[in-house]
């Protein structure tokens, strides 16, 4: 991001912030939309009691757990998918079902069966974000440029070479480009998995907050999800425009 | 002449499409010295490009074969390379790691294999560009690089498939110049498909016309015009005459077949 980048961000921030503090004094309304300088204040004071640090710790095992879960099972499964069509055709139904159904909707269940503790979170997590992944990693490994493989073949490359010179590279950009849409629902899995029954982390925050009429301390959850959640697609996309350069080659800069 | 670098006997290709088998190559024999530069012209559907893999060891003849120093071909790889229409360059590779492909799938020195692809690349006029990535040249170079790539494959036979097709009129003539430099320079033998009846006359030793569907070799013509060229030679009367000449060998055909083509078309089209 240039200095362009930063002007325009700061910009784009500095007027949301304005229109924020004006909508909060037209409505006069504490319990929908309390001032900038109210959230602040409830950031500090969670800080210091030690609350949101305990939140964030165990919202971010949950986070980390589940989506290190995806990114494993998702990638060798799309590898052994993208090697064995007899599979792929008999695994590929469920995989495109489950990926366009709301898995988050599975949460109560997962509680009654795996309980309250990190176990269930970390189940749904996994489960709402594996689907892009596989899905990605599958289309990358089977979409590989036929004169690319045909120039190999022509210089002697064994099927092996093949798959680890070629396939695989390929497929790189792919693979990241699924984690970049699955790093988002991961997020929004911690947040209702947390919902539907915790003891801490950033859902339960939200859920406490709300329950006590505390709209400052759910603003804190939120704006330090939304934080991590462009974090992280910002650098996801960084690594894709690194590993993977000449695809942002021919691209609009409007 | 002496035993071949490159021959065919009765060489034969079918495909299967649609249930139906469709003769694609009819009993080809064709005998390349050592160091010729041989170009193939023929309209579209005449089995040029299939002509290419079948002696590249890409696929495999229906009947006959294709010998390399009277040994059959059976693998790609090796004493063959093949330049492709499209650079199929690796685009996560330098210019560099593109051009030492060949010895590293062949699990050569790896060394020697990039001492031996810096010089290629060098001439090929790309020396300072091997820590370029593809995506950092233009076509033109690209193509230069695909050259450098079979070259340092340490290959003897270089089988081109309209390498120059997807490039502009002049970085094409240029290139056509580059190329007989090169080979001149490596000595290397040549097969080299083209539409370009110009190109190919311009190149080679020796042209082969071949017939549409399915493709024989109609007549083989004899370029005899003295080396080295320039790009000046194409405006001679004699260049002329053989490039008239061949056209009139495959115009009829080129007509046939542009006939064929609307017609399925259009048959499939009502289907």
């Amino acid at each position: 991001m240039g200095s362009l980048g930063i002007r325009r961000w700061s910009l784009s921030f500095g007027v949301a912030a304005i229109l924020w503090e004006a909508v909060a004094l037209w409505l006069d309304n504490k319990l929908f939309l309390v001032r900038l300088g109210a959230i602040g204040q409830r950031f500090v004071e969670l800080i210091q009691s030690g609350e949101l640090m305990a939140d964030m710790r165990v919202s971010f095992i949950e986070f980390a757990g589940g989506f290190g879960l995806a990114i494993l099972v998702g990638i060798s499964a799309g590898v052994v998918m993208a090697a064995f069509k007899g599979l792929r055709d008999l695994v590929d139904p469920w995989v495109s079902m489950l990926y366009a159904t709301p898995t988050i909707a599975l949460g109560p269940l997962f509680m009654l069966a795996f309980g309250i503790g990190y176990a269930s979170k970390i189940a749904l997590v996994f489960l709402t974000c594996v689907f892009p992944i596989l899905i990605n990693t599958l289309a990358g490994l089977k979409t590989t440029d036929r004169t690319l493989l045909e120039v190999v073949r022509s210089y002697g490359a064994t099927p092996r070479q093949i798959y680890f010179k070629v396939r695989i590279p390929a497929a790189l950009p792919f693979i990241i480009a699924g984690l970049r849409v699955s790093v988002a629902r991961a997020l929004v899995g911690v947040v209702v998995a947390e919902l539907f029954g915790a003891r801490a982390g950033l859902g339960f925050l939200i859920f406490r907050s709300a329950q006590s009429f505390d709209t400052a301390g759910l603003f804190v959850a939120v704006f330090i999800l939304a934080v991590c959640g462009v974090a992280c697609v910002e650098f996801l996309k960084w690594i894709e425009i690194r590993l993977a350069p000449w695809r942002f080659n021919n691209m609009d800069e409007e | 002449m002496s035993a071949p670098k490159l021959s065919t006997r009765d060489l034969c290709k079918s495909f299967e499409k649609d249930g139906a088998s469709i003769e694609v190559l009819r009993g080809l024999n064709i005998d390349i010295a050592r160091g010729e530069f041989v170009s193939i012209v023929g309209a579209s559907g005449c089995g040029k490009t299939t002509f290419l893999r079948l002696v590249n060891g890409l696929i495999r003849p229906s009947s006959g074969s294709a010998f390399i120093d009277g040994r059959a071909v059976t693998t790609p790889g090796g004493e063959i390379a093949f330049v492709f229409q499209q650079d199929g360059l690796l685009p996560w590779r330098t210019v560099l790691d593109n051009t030492i492909i060949g010895p590293e799938l062949q699990g050569k020195n790896m060394g020697k294999a990039r001492d031996l692809a810096s010089s290629y690349l060098a001439l090929v006029g790309l020396r300072g560009f091997e820590k370029h990535y593809p995506h950092e040249l233009s076509g033109g170079m690209r193509q230069r690089v695909n050259m450098a790539r079979a070259l340092t494959a340490g290959a003897d036979v270089l089988l081109m498939d309209e390498p120059f097709a997807a490039l502009d009129a002049q970085t094409r003539e240029i290139m056509q110049t580059e190329l007989t430099r090169i080979w001149s320079e490596t000595g290397k033998t040549v097969l080299f498909v083209t539409h370009q009846i110009d190109e190919a006359v311009f190149l080679s030793d020796r042209v082969l016309v071949f017939t549409v569907r399915p493709g024989r070799l109609k007549e083989e013509v004899a370029i005899d015009l003295p080396r080295p060229r320039d790009l000046a030679l194409k405006r001679r009367p004699e260049f002329g005459a053989h490039v008239d000449r061949i056209w009139r060998l495959i115009e009829e055909e080129v007509r046939d077949s542009i006939r064929r083509e609307t017609e399925e078309a259009l048959a499939a089209a009502q289907r």
